[in-house]
C-alpha cells in the first residue's frame, strides 16, 4: 500500500448519538427454505441493480439467474439446494437485506456471518465489490458439481435451557477419536453453531458417528442435504483449486470490521488484504468455523445495542442466541431469558422474520 | 474525567488536526524494519485502545465502577516489541504493559482483550483472569501469567523459566513439557526503571548474567521501560544506560519506545539474541509517564507543569501519528475516527462489564487459593516406578546399609534418590547441593545419579534459588529447591509469600507452580551454633494461604511425609515448605547412647503406601498427660515422657508433623481425653505455633459444661539463638518439660 487510505465520512457514526450500534450477522447455507421461495421478488424489487451484477456473472457462466431461481413456481429440493445455485440466491437476498438495513437508525459496528456467511459478510464490508463477490460465491458454490467432498451432519448440545450440556461434548469428543480409529473413517467438527454441532467428515465417517450419536428430538443427528465437508481438512484439494480460480485481486480493504471463523477481528484500516484472502481461501476452508466464536467476540469487543441477522430464513437466530446464553450476555442465563427478552426489547433483529424485519427497515 | 484525563484526550485529536506532532531524530521506515503498512496501522490501533482503556478506567473509577487506575500511558510502545515475539513466549509483565496484552491477543484468533481488562478493571467475577480477585496482566491463552508485583518480585521466576526452556531440551523433556513452552521459547520480562533499582531486579539480572557467563543458555529478553520517574522520584538522567550497559553476561539494546518502527527493530535483534544464541539481553527502552502513576496521583504536586506538558505532547501515540502521516499510512481524520471509534466502543463495552457480578463472599473469594487437583492423565506423565534393577543400580553405593537402620539425613537422601528416578521432571536446586552433597549430605550422591541438569549447584542467592523454581514449575517441573538454612530463606521469603502462594489465586487456578522446597532449619544444633544456622521462627509462613508445611522429627517420618509432600505437588499442584530439623539429623538414640532409638529402617517406594493425608501422630496412650511438640521439642518430650512414666504420669505424645494446615480434628480428639495438656514448642513464645494450640483448644471447649483442661505451654524466649552452650539456656530443655509436667499434674492432683 503506498497511498493513504479514503477518509471515512466521520459523521457517519461519531455524531449521531441516536442511532444504534448494531453487529450484521450473514447466513449460510440451508437458509433458503420452501418458505423463502420469491424471497426477492417479495422483498427487494427495489434492487435490480443489484441483482443485475449477481444474474449476469451468472449468466456467463450458464446458469440459472438467481431471479429465474426466486421466481420458479416451486421449490425443489435438487435445485435450489445445489451449491452452485444456493449459494448465490443466499447471497443475493442476504446482501439485498443488507442494503436495506436502515442507515439512519442503525450504525453497523462489525459484520460475521456463518459457514459460507462469511463470504457475504466480505461483500458487506466492502472487502469483495459486488462483482468479487458473486465471483467468489459462485465459484466456491459451484466447487462441487462435480460431486460433493463427503457430508455434513448436525447434532445439538444443548439442554433444554439452551445450556451447553459438557457431557454431550464430552461424549462426541470421545466419540469422535473412536470413528476416526476406524478404518476408513474421517470426521471432523466442521462448524461449532451455538447449540449444535455440525460434524463435516467422509461418507464413512459421518455413518459410524451416526451410529453412536444418540438420537434426540426424533430428528437428529441430522445430515445436510447437499452439503460438503467445508471447514475440515476433507477440502484441501478444494482450498487449492480456489486459490487458482480466484485472485487475490478481488479482496479490498473492508469498510467495516469483520469478526471471522476464528474469532479474529479485520479492522478495515490494518486488513492486510493477502492475509484476508489465505484465509478465506485457505484457512477457512479446511478448519473449523467457530460460529459461536465469533458472536462472543463480537458482543464483547464491539457491545452492540442489537444483533442483525440478515435473511433468507431465520434458522441462525437459534444458534445467536444459544450463543449468547452461554456467554450469559445480558445476563441471560436460559431460553425463557432470551425469549422474554425478545418480547421487551428485542435483541436480536432476524430479517427472515416479517415482525423484526421492519424494525430494521 | 478529570482535567488533565480530558486535556490528554483532547490533545491528542487537537495535535493531529493542527500537525503539530513531535519529531524524531529516527529516520526509519516500515520496510526497514520489515513491517507493512497494515502492521503499523494495527500496533497504533492497539496503542489507540490501551490508551482508552486507561482514560476509561478513569471514568469509571469516579463512578465507583474500577478499583484500579495504574495504566499503560506512555508506554504504549510495548506493543511493538509484543509483536517482535510468539504469543508462546512465556511474559511476566509489569501494570504497564495493556499495549502488550492487546497486541498478543492479536496472535491468537479469538481473544477478547477490551471486555477483558474493563471486567479487570471492574473487578468482575467473570474476569477470565483473575476471576475478579484482582486487576492484573495475565492470560492463560496468551501464556502471560498474571503478575500483581509492585516490587519487580516477578524477576526471579522469568529468570528461572528462561533457564527451563533449554533445561527441558538437555533432559530430553522437551515434547513432554511443550504444551507449556516449545522447546525454542524465549521468555519476556518487562519492568520500570525505579523497579529497577529494586534487590529483587538485581538478584535476577544478577543470576541471569552469572548463568549466561559460564555459557549457559538463558534465552529471555528483559525489557526496562523508562519513563525516567518513579511515582515522584526521578530517575538519575542516564542512570539505567550506565547501570547495565556493560554488564558481563547480559547483552544491552537501546530502543526509543515512542517510536513504533525503532521499538520493533530492536526487539527483534533482542528475540535473535535471545532465541537463536540462549543468551540474556536487557533491552533499555525509553518511553515517558503520562497521566501520573495512578489515577489517584496529584502530578501536579511535584512536578512542574511544563514537564508535564512537555512530556504529554511526547505522547508515544503522537509519534505514532506522525509515523503514520509521514510514511503516506493513512490520513489525519483516518487516525482521528480510528482514535474515537475505539473510544466509544470501549465506552459501550464497559457499560456492559459494568452490569456483571463481583464476587460475593468468602467461598467465593478464596475458591482458587488451592489449585485444582489434576486428573491422573496429566499429574501421571512425568511419574513411573522403578523397578528393583534400576533400584539396585542406584542404591549400588548403599548396599550393605539398605537393611541397616539409619538416621534421618541418611533416610531422607534415600527417599530423595527414589523420588528423583520415579519423578522425570523433578529438579533439585540449591547451594552446595550436587557433589558436596548439601551441607548434611542429605543430597549426597544424587547429582552423580541424576546428573548436574537435575541436581543444579546454584548461586549463593535465595530469592534465585527460589525464583529458578518457580520458573521452571511454570514449565512443568517438579522443583525440590533446597535453602540451606532457615534464616536464609527470611531474605527471599516474598518469593514465597507474594509470588508462588498467590500465583492460583490470582489466576484463577489456571497457574500454578507446585513444589517442594526444603528448608533446613530450627536450633539445638551441638558445637554449630549462632542465630543464622539456628534460626527458630517459622512464623512468616504460618499465614500464607494455602501453603503446606512439614516438619518431620524423625528419619521415618521424613520419608513418608516426603512422599507425601511431593504427591500433593504433583496430583494437586500444591505449594509445600518441607522444614527439616537439623539438629536431628544425625541423630540416632533417644534415651541413652546406642540405644538406636531415633534410627529407622528404609521403607522402600514398593512397601509404601503414599497417601495425600495431613495428619498428626501420637506415641503412647496415658491419659493423665498430652504433650503436643513437633520437630525438636517432640525429640525432647519423647525424653521426658520416659522419665515421666517412671514418676507414674502417664502421657501420650503427639506429633503435629504438619504445621500448616495443622491437624485440628486429630488434636482435639488426642488432647481432649487428658487430664492436662503441655505444648512443647522450640520456637520463641510470641507468634510460635503454641499461640494457635492454646487459642485451638480453648475455642474446642468453650461450648463444653465441663472444666477447661489445664493447659501450659514451653516455648523458647523471645530471643534470638546466641552462640555456643549459651543456646540452651533460651530453648526448651527436656528437664524444663518434666518439670513443668510434673508441676502441672500435681497441682491437678492436690
Amino acid at each position: 500500500m503506498t497511498t493513504a487510505h479514503s477518509t471515512k465520512n466521520l459523521t457517519s457514526n461519531l455524531t449521531n448519538k441516536a442511532k444504534k450500534r448494531v453487529v450484521v450477522i450473514c447466513p449460510g447455507r440451508g437458509t433458503y427454505n420452501k418458505e423463502e421461495l420469491g424471497y426477492l421478488q417479495r422483498l427487494h424489487s427495489d434492487k435490480a441493480e443489484l441483482i443485475q451484477v449477481i444474474d449476469n456473472f451468472r449468466q456467463q457462466q450458464g446458469q440459472l439467474t438467481i431471479s429465474e431461481l426466486d421466481a420458479k413456481e416451486q421449490y425443489s429440493m435438487r435445485l435450489h439446494t445445489a451449491g452452485e445455485n444456493a449459494s448465490a440466491l443466499i447471497y443475493g437476498c442476504a446482501i439485498a437485506d443488507f442494503q436495506a438495513i436502515n442507515k439512519d437508525k442503525y450504525d453497523i459496528v462489525a459484520i460475521t456471518g456463518n459457514s459460507m456467511g462469511w463470504y457475504i459478510a466480505l461483500a458487506a464490508a466492502g472487502a469483495l465489490t459486488p462483482e468479487a463477490a458473486i465471483e467468489l460465491i459462485n465459484t466456491m458454490g459451484s466447487m462441487m458439481t462435480d460431486g460433493i467432498v463427503g457430508g455434513q451432519m448436525i447434532y445439538p448440545i444443548t439442554d433444554d435451557n439452551w445450556l451447553i450440556d459438557h457431557e454431550v461434548v464430552r461424549n462426541i469428543e470421545r466419540w469422535l477419536i473412536e470413528v476416526n480409529k476406524k478404518e476408513g473413517c474421517a470426521v471432523y467438527i466442521s462448524i461449532n453453531l451455538g447449540g449444535y454441532t455440525v460434524f463435516g467428515g467422509n461418507k464413512m465417517g459421518l455413518k459410524a458417528l451416526e451410529l453412536l450419536l444418540p438420537v434426540v428430538q426424533d430428528r437428529y443427528p441430522m445430515n445436510l442435504f447437499n452439503h460438503a465437508a467445508f471447514h475440515t481438512p476433507l477440502l484441501n484439494d478444494t482450498a487449492i483449486k480456489a486459490q487458482s480460480l480466484l485472485s487475490t485481486d478481488l479482496f479490498n480493504q473492508p469498510q467495516i470490521p469483520l469478526i471471522d471463523g476464528l474469532g479474529k477481528i479485520w479492522q478495515p484500516q490494518s486488513t492486510d488484504v493477502k492475509a484476508l484472502y489465505n484465509y478465506t481461501l485457505s484457512t477457512q476452508v479446511v478448519t473449523r468455523y467457530n460460529f459461536s466464536k465469533a458472536i462472543e467476540v463480537a458482543v464483547k469487543e464491539f457491545a452492540p445495542d442489537q444483533l442483525i441477522i440478515l435473511g433468507p430464513g431465520s434458522t441462525l437466530g437459534g444458534g445467536v442466541a444459544q450463543s449468547l446464553i452461554n456467554q450469559q450476555w445480558l445476563d441471560m442465563s436460559s431460553k425463557s431469558d432470551f425469549i422474554a427478552l425478545q418480547k421487551q426489547t428485542p435483541f436480536i433483529l432476524a430479517m427472515g422474520l416479517a415482525e423484526q424485519r421492519k424494525l430494521v427497515l | 474525567m478529570s482535567d488533565r484525563n480530558q486535556l490528554v484526550r483532547d490533545n491528542f485529536i487537537n495535535a493531529v488536526n493542527s500537525n503539530i506532532l513531535p519529531t524524531s531524530t529516527i529516520k526509519l521506515t516500515p520496510k526497514d524494519v520489515g513491517l507493512s503498512a497494515t502492521d503499523v496501522i494495527d500496533l497504533f490501533e492497539t496503542q489507540v485502545i490501551s490508551r482508552h482503556l486507561d482514560l476509561q478506567s478513569r471514568i469509571m473509577q469516579k463512578k465507583g465502577q474500577s478499583f484500579y487506575t495504574i495504566g499503560s500511558s506512555g508506554h504504549e510502545g510495548n506493543a511493538a516489541y509484543a509483536k517482535a515475539f510468539r504469543p508462546t513466549d512465556m511474559s511476566f509483565l509489569h501494570y504497564r504493559s495493556g499495549a502488550f496484552m492487546i497486541q498478543r491477543s492479536k496472535q491468537v484468533p479469538g481473544q477478547t482483550p477490551i471486555y477483558d481488562m474493563l471486567l479487570s478493571f471492574a473487578a468482575s467475577k467473570d474476569d477470565p483472569t483473575s476471576g475478579g480477585r484482582h486487576k492484573v496482566l495475565g492470560s492463560k491463552a496468551l501464556n502471560i501469567p498474571p503478575q500483581t508485583s509492585t516490587i519487580a518480585s516477578h524477576l526471579p521466576k522469568a529468570m528461572g523459566a528462561a533457564f527451563s526452556v533449554p533445561l527441558a531440551k538437555r533432559l530430553a523433556l522437551s515434547d513432554k513439557l511443550s504444551k507449556n513452552m516449545p522447546e525454542d521459547s524465549l521468555i519476556v520480562c518487562n519492568f520500570g526503571d525505579a523497579s529497577s533499582n529494586h534487590s529483587t531486579t538485581q538478584g535476577a539480572l544478577n543470576a541471569t548474567a552469572w548463568a549466561a557467563y559460564q555459557s549457559i543458555p538463558m534465552p529471555i529478553v528483559y525489557v526496562c521501560e523508562d519513563n525516567g520517574i518513579g511515582i515522584s522520584t526521578a530517575t538519575p538522567e542516564g542512570w539505567i544506560a550506565a547501570n547495565y550497559k556493560d554488564r558481563a553476561g547480559l547483552s544491552y539494546l537501546y530502543c526509543d519506545g515512542l517510536n513504533l518502527l525503532d521499538t520493533y527493530q530492536k526487539a527483534k535483534q533482542a528475540e535473535k539474541i535471545a532465541r537463536e544464541q540462549g543468551k540474556p539481553v536487557f533491552l533499555h527502552m525509553r518511553t515517558v509517564r503520562i497521566l501520573g502513576h495512578a489515577g489517584s496521583d496529584a502530578e501536579f504536586v511535584y512536578r512542574e507543569m511544563k514537564d508535564i506538558e512537555a512530556t504529554e505532547f511526547n505522547d508515544p501515540l503522537l509519534h505514532s501519528a506522525r509515523i503514520l502521516l509521514e510514511n503516506n499510512l493513512l490520513a489525519k481524520d483516518d487516525i482521528i475516527n480510528i482514535y474515537q471509534e475505539v473510544e466509544q466502543r470501549i465506552a459501550k463495552v464497559a457499560q456492559q462489564v459494568i452490569t456483571k457480578a463481583k464476587l460475593e463472599n468468602a467461598e467465593e473469594v478464596m475458591a482458587s487459593i488451592k489449585p485444582p487437583v489434576l486428573p491422573e492423565s496429566v499429574s501421571g506423565q512425568y511419574h513411573k516406578l522403578v523397578n528393583e534393577e534400576q533400584r539396585n543400580a542406584l542404591f549400588t553405593h548403599e548396599k550393605h546399609n539398605l537393611n541397616k537402620q539409619q538416621h534421618c539425613a541418611k533416610l531422607l537422601n534415600w527417599a530423595l534418590m527414589d523420588l528423583m528416578a520415579e519423578n522425570e521432571n523433578m529438579v533439585m536446586c540449591g547451594e552446595d547441593i550436587a557433589k558436596k552433597g548439601g551441607v548434611y549430605n542429605v543430597t549426597a550422591k544424587l547429582s552423580q545419579r541424576f546428573g548436574t541438569n537435575r541436581v543444579i549447584n546454584t548461586l549463593l542467592d535465595e530469592q534465585s534459588i527460589l525464583g529458578l523454581a518457580i520458573g521452571m514449575a511454570h514449565n512443568g517441573f517438579l522443583p525440590i529447591p533446597e535453602i540451606q538454612f532457615l534464616a536464609y530463606a527470611h531474605n527471599a521469603e516474598d518469593q514465597i509469600r507474594g509470588e508462588a502462594a498467590t500465583l492460583p489465586f490470582f489466576s484463577n487456578g489456571q497457574f500454578s507452580n507446585a513444589m517442594v522446597i526444603r528448608i533446613a532449619g530450627l536450633a539445638y544444633q551441638k558445637g554449630f551454633g549462632g542465630h543464622f544456622h539456628n534460626d527458630n521462627s517459622f512464623a512468616v509462613f504460618r499465614d500464607i494461604p494455602g501453603l503446606i508445611m512439614a516438619c518431620p522429627s524423625n528419619g521415618a517420618d521424613a520419608v513418608a511425609m516426603m512422599r507425601t509432600s511431593v504427591k500433593l505437588a504433583r496430583e494437586q499442584q500444591r505449594l509445600v515448605i518441607f522444614l527439616e530439623p537439623i539438629a536431628l539429623y544425625m541423630t540416632k538414640d533417644l534415651h541413652d547412647e546406642g540405644d538406636g532409638m531415633w534410627t529407622s529402617n528404609y521403607v522402600t517406594p514398593a512397601q509404601d503406601n503414599v497417601d495425600s493425608s495431613i495428619k498428626i501422630s501420637t506415641f503412647g496412650e496415658g491419659k493423665t498427660l498430652c504433650i503436643i511438640s513437633y520437630g525438636n521439642g517432640y525429640y525432647l518430650s519423647r525424653q521426658a515422657e520416659k522419665i515421666l512414666a517412671e514418676q507414674g504420669i502417664e502421657c501420650r505424645v503427639i506429633d503435629l508433623r504438619w504445621l500448616a494446615p495443622l491437624d485440628e480434628r486429630g488434636i482435639i480428639e488426642q488432647a481432649l481425653t487428658c487430664d492436662n495438656i503441655l505444648i512443647v514448642d522450640e520456637c520463641r513464645q510470641t507468634g510460635s505455633i503454641s499461640e494457635a494450640l492454646v487459642t485451638l483448644l480453648a475455642e474446642a471447649q468453650t461450648n463444653s459444661d465441663e472444666k477447661m483442661i489445664k493447659t501450659k505451654r514451653i516455648t523458647a524466649k523471645d530471643s534470638f539463638i546466641p552462640l555456643g552452650a549459651a543456646a540452651y539456656s533460651v530453648l526448651p530443655s527436656t528437664q524444663q518439660i518434666v518439670d513443668t509436667a510434673t508441676a502441672l499434674v500435681n497441682k491437678g492432683s492436690k
